[in-house]
């Protein structure tokens, strides 16, 4: 056996004895922090951001934005909650997930292939459900390339994935003609294509535009959308903490002597599903906008987001700025996401309709295999034989 | 509508179907048909297959995600499907049924057809006629029976004691025969045969039918 497990055995011993060793100190930090939390002076924080972001465009670390004060009034500083509204007696939930076989670098045949699973589940007096998925495979140069005219920029890595989630938004106009009214859409995973933002500018619209033309298709349907990140890692909030409590220049930390230096260093390993952890089971967080830089490109669609405890997980929620804006729609994504959580037969609970729209999208090892012996197959048939790399067919055949 | 389900697994001896409705296979040792064009199709004539239904099933359409607890003290039973709409997709309802004969050409036959059910084909109910038919021998019982009946392998069968799938179609036929006790009684002496070196074997399945009329056959064998 290559790997040794006995070195491994006790680095896994030792790494467990950190992490509980370090729980108390991490509480104490949770306290403090969660305590700058309530007393946040949200105008305080505002405008320290816009100042120090005036500075520094690209800003080293992601932060939580308050959105502006004429749109929401924070209560109790950024610790803020709602409870969840009932949910209405008749609504629809579609769920909606993306799984793909990427082009093959060792393959000499350029495609891909898309499925995108969705559940749509109605619930009240006339329950319903309806779980599909679309499949296709892409080898045309329009669906290889972002801009097939020039052969340029190739769709591989994150320009991939970026196709992929505007693909698991555009099957919503098909999936959605005839569904009980009201209707929320969840999306698994954030609304904010972060992976993008190290693209060029023109490639960036390019590929969000799809993405972007179907939250359009939402906005204007008024069907209140949400991108729901399970045991999300982010920090955002707990940067903005950072930043408050900073008493010089956010991420210019050499030489600080602030009394919170501890707490400040603390909070860049701390995670806001730990600063949100006091929510109660249904609660949300108050509204937060990222600062993510692509969400530049989103226009009137930007990326807010909130947290969510599900009942036994905190979990973060991305909503367009059209949904934060509504208290209607937002009210009803956030009593329906709930509503979800205490359907699932998990625990943690995870909303259904996503669970089944992933068993929907997911391709199987088996599947992938054989859709590439379609392919050798078909090709072998008009006398092409398919000549794979050299590295791949070597792991393939593992001779001795 | 008399079609109950269709026909995912084939075999010589059986078949396993989907059923149409969840949680509700045709009742266990009940009659079912799948009716099939003749062997080359050319004529108009049916070939009507039955089988006995030997075992039904509920599970996860998808073999790797077994089903977990969803009660609560408020939603419980069929409540649970109300809440959960997206569990009529996500389970399915099984059943295997053995082949016991065929009717071609106006003639019932019971013994194994010479061609195996199509995969994808509709089971049925059959019509009271046709029970009334085919259960007027009762030579079929044979392919039910331990040791004629086919290895439990096939079709499902060996998930549920043979015996007990006799004594279940005996009940059923007897049913749906209008409670006919001459049948009744003509079932229980052919059976008494059939088991005649086995006693316990056949006091298993006449206490199954009816314990008050096992005694009689007994005495009667």
């Amino acid at each position: 056996m290559p790997l040794k497990l006995g070195p491994i055995s006790g680095q896994v011993q030792s790494m467990a004895k950190a992490l509980v060793e370090q729980f108390p100190v991490q509480e104490d930090y949770l306290r403090r922090a969660r305590k700058h939390l309530r007393s946040a002076d949200v105008d305080r924080l505002r405008a320290k951001l816009e100042r120090h972001f005036g500075r520094q465009p690209r800003f080293p670390w992601l932060v939580a934005k308050p959105l502006d004060a004429g749109q929401r009034l924070y209560q109790q500083g950024l610790a803020g909650t709602t409870s969840a509204p009932p949910a209405p007696r008749d609504f629809c939930v579609v769920g909606t997930d993306g799984s793909s076989i990427p082009p093959d670098r060792h393959s000499p045949v350029r495609y891909y292939v898309v499925n995108v699973g969705y559940a749509l589940i109605t619930y009240g007096s006339e329950p319903s459900a309806v779980l599909d998925s679309q499949s296709q495979l892409c080898f045309e140069d329009r669906d290889m390339y972002v801009f097939p005219k020039e052969h340029e920029a190739p769709l591989e890595g994150v320009r991939f994935g970026a196709r992929m989630e505007g693909e698991s938004l555009r099957i919503l106009r098909d999936v959605l003609q005839a569904s009980t009214r009201p209707i929320v859409v969840l999306r698994d995973g954030p609304l904010t294509l972060w992976t993008l933002q190290n693209e060029e500018e023109k490639v960036q619209h390019a590929l969000l535009r799809d993405f972007l033309d179907a939250m359009s298709f939402l906005r204007d349907s008024h069907i209140p959308l949400g991108g729901y990140i399970s045991f999300s890692g982010s920090r955002d909030v707990a940067n903005s903490l950072r930043v408050l409590i900073c008493e010089g220049q956010p991420g210019q930390c050499h030489g600080c002597t602030s009394d919170e230096r501890d707490l400040c260093q603390a909070l860049a390993t701390i995670r806001d599903r730990d600063l949100f952890a006091n929510l109660e089971e249904g609660q949300r967080s108050e509204l937060f906008a990222s600062s993510s830089q692509v969400l530049e490109a989103y226009g009137d669609q930007r990326a807010d987001f909130f947290y969510f405890n599900a009942g036994g997980e905190i979990a973060r929620v991305e909503v367009p700025r059209w949904v934060s804006l509504t208290d209607e729609q937002l009210g009803l994504l956030h009593a329906v996401i709930h509503d979800q959580c205490q359907r699932s037969p998990g625990f943690p609970p995870y909303p259904p309709a996503l669970l089944e729209a992933h068993e929907q999208a997911v391709i199987t090892v088996s599947e992938r295999r054989l859709i590439e012996e379609m392919v050798e197959q078909s090709l072998g048939q008009l006398g092409h034989h398919v000549t794979r790399s050299a590295k791949d067919d070597s792991k393939r055949r593992r001779g001795v | 509508m008399s079609r109950i389900g269709e026909i995912i697994e084939t075999m010589s001896t059986g078949f396993v179907a989907e059923s149409f409705e969840l949680n509700r296979p045709p009742a266990l040792g009940s009659l079912v048909v799948v009716r099939l064009p003749d062997e080359a199709g050319a004529r108009a004539t049916e070939v009507d297959l039955y089988a006995v239904v030997t075992y039904g099933r509920t599970a996860g359409i998808d073999p790797s995600r077994r089903a977990v607890r969803r009660s609560t003290d408020e939603v419980f039973d069929q409540a649970i499907y109300r809440q959960n709409p997206e569990l009529e997709r996500t389970l399915r309802t099984e059943f295997c049924a053995a082949l016991v004969g065929f009717a071609s050409g106006g003639q019932m036959y019971q013994h194994l057809p010479s061609q195996l059910p199509p995969l994808h084909f509709s089971v049925h109910h059959p019509t009271a006629q046709e029970v009334q038919r085919f259960t007027n021998r009762l030579q079929y019982l044979r392919l039910l029976a331990p040791p004629y009946a086919a290895p439990a392998a096939a079709s499902g069968a060996g998930q549920v004691p043979p015996l007990q799938v006799v004594a279940a179609n005996v009940r059923w036929v007897y049913k749906a025969r209008g409670r006919d006790e001459e049948w009744l009684k003509a079932a229980a002496r052919e059976i008494a045969t059939l088991l005649k070196s086995d006693h316990e074997a056949l006091l298993t399945v006449l206490y199954a039918i009816e314990p008050v009329h096992a005694t009689d056959a007994v005495e009667e064998s």
